[in-house]
């Protein structure tokens, strides 16, 4: 499974992908924001898209409407894990397509469950 | 010719010469006239260059009032030293927490790749690893000093913003700022950037999961 994981702060993509490695991920890539992710999303395959909101200059909202509106990647799940708490962001955000929604700061246990929850729901459909 | 009389008074008497068919008046007596009619003003331009003195007085000590009041505000202080100081002691806190995180999660990821078959061997490392955390906490203690600094800083700024504030409510002076957001606010709302919210505000993670 290859995971992409994009936020602007080096230390919380590390802390992401410390956390992924305990989990039992491994193959894990990072992008320090949108425009870069979605470079990557380009030449990539992914399986699952870990990104936060507020980054410049393509927030996660921007990258997640890129990533569903192309054909390519649309069923690609992504999960928001941001500081972003207000209502507004989370409906926006799931009127776009997201497929989980994490508010900063987050422990594994959470992280673990939206990522089994969100696999669950993809293989049932 | 007309010769222009003058009462006893010393007012001018103008009967003959409205009176008089004569259009022709000598200098001397259009030269006495200027005199007279100067020599009538004299009190009108003396109480008019005393009033016009005292509005001039009052003018001015409103401007000496208002350099003082400005001199508390000490506009120059705040923008060459403090402002750039606070800038600087944020810099120091965002390097410090930068610093300690780095260092914390070293240790972390080497306690956690740490050979675990000699159990002697690997307590003792995770003991040494544990105390370059502690150490790496000390950051707290130089950053909640950085921080008090701020927001003294703060206070004395906010001290002199009121100077500002009572200075233009006394002098009525509208406010020139329309409280439009700035562009920075408008491409923030646009792309519903707001930042972390604060104890109490925002939807929580229960509340997100049940939309979920």
């Amino acid at each position: 499974m290859r995971i992409l994981i994009v936020d602007d702060y080096a230390t919380m993509l590390r802390i992401l992908r410390n956390l992924l490695k305990q989990l039992g991920f491994e193959n894990v890539d990072d992008a320090p924001d949108g425009h870069a992710a979605a470079q990557m999303v380009a030449q990539q395959k992914y399986d699952l898209i870990i990104s936060d909101w507020n980054m410049e200059p393509m927030t996660g909202y921007e990258l997640l409407r890129h990533v569903r509106a192309d054909p390519e990647n649309a069923h690609v799940p992504f999960i928001m894990i941001t500081a972003e708490s207000a209502t507004e962001n989370v409906i926006a955000a799931k009127r776009a397509g997201v497929n989980n929604y994490i508010i900063k700061p987050f422990t594994t246990e959470i992280l673990f469950a939206k990522m089994q929850a969100v696999f669950e729901k993809q293989m049932a459909s | 010719m007309v010769q222009i009389a003058e009462k006893q008074t010393g007012e001018l008497d103008l009967t003959d010469l409205s009176d008089s068919d004569d259009e022709r008046i000598p200098l001397k007596d259009v030269i006495a006239l200027a005199e007279k009619v100067t020599a009538a003003l004299k009190p009108l331009v003396r109480s008019l260059d005393r009033s016009m003195h005292q509005e001039l007085r009052e003018i001015l000590q409103a401007i000496e009032g208002l350099r003082t009041e400005l001199s508390r505000v000490d506009a120059n202080d705040i923008f060459a030293k403090r402002i750039p100081e606070m800038g600087r002691e944020l810099g120091a806190i965002v390097k410090a927490t930068e610093v300690a995180t780095d260092t914390i999660m070293n240790v972390a990821e080497q306690v956690l790749a740490a050979d675990r078959s000699d159990p002697e061997k690997y307590a003792a490392e995770v003991e040494q690893h544990m105390m370059a955390i502690f150490e790496a906490c000390s950051f707290q203690d130089l950053t909640g000093q950085r921080v008090t600094k701020i927001i003294h800083t703060m206070e004395v700024i906010e001290e002199r913003i009121e100077v500002l504030c009572k200075m233009i409510e006394n002098n009525n002076i509208a406010p020139q700022t329309s409280g439009e957001p700035t562009a920075q606010e408008k491409r923030n709302r646009e792309k519903l950037v707001s930042g972390p919210a604060h104890d109490g505000e925002g939807v929580s993670q229960s509340d997100i999961d049940a939309m979920f």
